[in-house]
């Protein structure tokens, strides 16, 4: 478990949200994964993706058409032109909250050419996450027992940790459950190492 | 409800019988450790020292004697001698000696009175009912010869108090002619609103009553104080010039005055500052005020010119114009911690609950009590250059980020526990 690739993207995803991108990249390892799907979880990013070196196709853009289909379309159109409205039938499948949508995405052979690739979130010209810092560190790693997590949760200052005091501020543990936010940690009444604060 | 409650609750002994208390159980091999001594939260005053404190207080406030009730009742009405015990007994007379102290400065009112003459500042005017008139209380409606006859008889009365001497005779300059003249329409005119112009009474004393001050709804003018104090800072509506730039900054905010005076501002830095040109240094003033409702609102303005008085106008107006919302958690402190940096000051604001205070800065107190916030610490770890520590202030608390709005970017549910906890009676 490498703190050190960790320290890395969290000041990655800083850079890149301050860059306003919209997609970006870090290296794959299980923990970035489960952290990443703990950020998305709690809307911090919008979407986290397998992928090789190349981006990979935006979603949206992934239901395109080829460009010699779009001649045959042409002229589906103008024979039926009704069929520009997407049934009902057509929606119902893409409906994004009721079913699991997969993409096709190429994930290359390689395990070292594979890149984990996360969507950025943005509200009112302002990053959702604007800042992700190391609260175990390589030269110091600290764990937190939930009495601990109870204090830090309610803004106190427990083990040396500062107290989530800025507005919707999480924080990340690495537990033997998996990797969790701490309110969860609490509720759980679990301890663990304490990866990094978001806010 | 059960019946044979109250029956079993009347044939109960009068001492419910207490559980025993039963024989503990220790679980560990050591000793319980004692609870922590609690302190009071007051300190606690021996019975001796409140029996000095109430001998000297009876000593310095002794109470009255027999003669001298007697000689009270010579000076005073029966309800006059009635509220003076009533006072006497409503303070007591340790906290007089405890807490009490002389007012020295010059606004104060005098209150050690002898309650023989009605002070219009202080006391409520005399007023007195209809029933305190004898004998029938029947109007008519006057005729219009009589109706003259009054309104005359009422204008002389009227000229005659307000010129005591007499009326100025003779050659009389234009100015007195003018002075005269008004005087004449002021008595005309009170005397039309006069009720003993309308009406006629058959009884004497409600005739009485009628020109009887003490029983007009209409409340007595207010004294013309004179001494030093008042003379120095009375301003008449003539003198107050109309400023160019505060009636620009009212168009501005589509405000009236009345609203402008309830703006608290202050100029917290001021510095001389120098351009250096071909004729010389030039030297101004710099000036940096901050304006505040007291209710969330928060401006910060800058002014510089060679004239002082026009530098700090110039800082003042920028400061009202520039005012900004500032979000307050319960009214009283922010939401979460803060932090801005300007220069190489960083402020860094943090919300506190609720009567703790606004343990900060000078600065930042000024512009926290501006803004209206009641709970706040702070720290300015770097540079603590004033101008940027309150602009940097000011920047921090514009620029919250609010639950709701931190909610929606995340696409989550955000619930204020504490409101939901109270019901919503905290703010």
């Amino acid at each position: 478990m490498s703190l050190v690739n960790l320290a890395h993207v969290c000041s990655h995803l800083q850079n890149a949200s301050k860059a306003r991108l919209g997609l970006t990249s870090i290296p794959v390892s299980k923990m970035h994964v489960n952290l990443m799907l703990g950020l998305q979880r709690e809307g911090f990013i919008s979407s986290v993706t397998l992928g090789g070196t190349t981006p990979p196709t935006p979603f949206l853009l992934q239901d395109q058409l080829d460009p010699e289909e779009h001649e045959d379309m042409a002229q589906k159109l103008a024979a039926e032109p009704w069929a520009a409205y997407p049934s009902p039938k057509w929606t119902g499948e893409h409906l994004l909250g009721g079913r699991q949508v997969s993409y096709n995405v190429k994930v290359p052979q390689n395990p070292a050419r594979r890149r984990l690739w996360l969507g950025l979130k943005y509200w009112n010209n302002e990053p959702v996450l604007k800042t992700m810092k190391l609260i175990s560190k390589p030269t110091r790693r600290i764990w937190l027992t939930s009495e601990d997590l109870g204090r830090i949760t309610r803004t106190r200052e427990s083990a040396y940790v500062k107290g989530l005091t800025h507005p919707g501020e999480c924080m990340f543990l690495s537990t033997d459950r998996g990797i969790l936010e701490a309110r969860e940690c609490v509720e759980r009444k679990l301890g663990g190492q304490p990866l990094c604060r978001v806010y | 409800m059960s019946v044979c409650r109250p029956v079993r609750c009347l044939f109960a002994s009068a001492a419910l019988p207490k559980p025993s208390a039963a024989p503990q159980r220790s679980f560990h091999a050591s000793a319980p450790r004692a609870a922590r001594r609690r302190r009071p939260h007051y300190p606690s005053i021996k019975a001796e020292d409140l029996k000095l404190l109430s001998q000297a207080a009876e000593t310095q406030y002794p109470k009255y004697d027999t003669s001298e009730t007697a000689l009270l009742e010579k000076r005073y009405t029966p309800a006059q001698i009635a509220a003076i015990k009533a006072a006497e007994t409503a303070i007591d007379n340790r906290d007089l000696l405890t807490q009490s102290s002389h007012r020295t400065d010059p606004w104060l009112l005098p209150y050690e009175d002898d309650l023989a003459e009605v002070d219009p500042v202080t006391d409520h005017a005399e007023k007195l009912d209809p029933s305190d008139i004898p004998g029938s209380h029947d109007l008519q409606d006057v005729n219009e010869e009589e109706r003259d006859e009054a309104i005359t008889f009422i204008a002389n009365e009227n000229l005659a108090r307000m010129f005591p001497d007499g009326l100025p005779e003779g050659e009389l300059s234009e100015d007195t002619q003018r002075q005269l003249q008004e005087a004449m329409g002021t008595a005309v005119t009170q005397a039309l609103l006069d009720p003993r112009a309308s009406f006629r009474v058959k009884n004497r004393h409600a005739a009485a009553a009628l020109a009887d001050p003490r029983h007009s709804i209409v409340m007595p003018d207010l004294p013309r104080i004179e001494n030093r104090m008042v003379r120095q800072t009375r301003r008449l509506s003539s003198e107050e010039a109309e400023d160019p730039r505060q009636k620009r900054l009212l168009q501005y905010l589509n405000w009236d005055k009345q609203k402008l005076r309830s703006i608290k501002v202050k100029t917290l830095v001021v510095h001389g500052v120098t351009n250096q040109t071909r004729m010389g240094k030039i030297r101004s003033m710099y000036y940096l005020t901050i304006a505040g409702n007291q209710a969330g609102l928060l401006g910060v303005g800058e002014g510089k010119s060679v004239e002082p008085d026009e530098g700090r106008k110039q800082s003042v107006m920028a400061a009202i114009r520039n005012m900004r919302p500032i979000p307050r958690y319960e009214n009283r402190t922010t939401f979460g911690d803060l932090e801005c940096k300007v220069g190489a000051t960083k402020v860094q604001l943090f919300s506190r609950p609720p009567g703790f205070g606004l343990r900060v800065q000078h600065l930042i107190f000024e512009i926290a009590r501006a803004a209206g916030l009641q709970d706040l610490a702070a720290r300015t770890p770097r540079s603590r250059n004033k101008m940027n520590v309150i602009k940097a202030t000011w920047e921090a608390l514009c620029n919250q980020k609010l639950p709701d709005e931190i909610a929606r970017a995340r696409g989550k549910k955000l619930v204020d526990v504490r409101k939901v906890y109270y019901g919503g009676s905290v703010h």
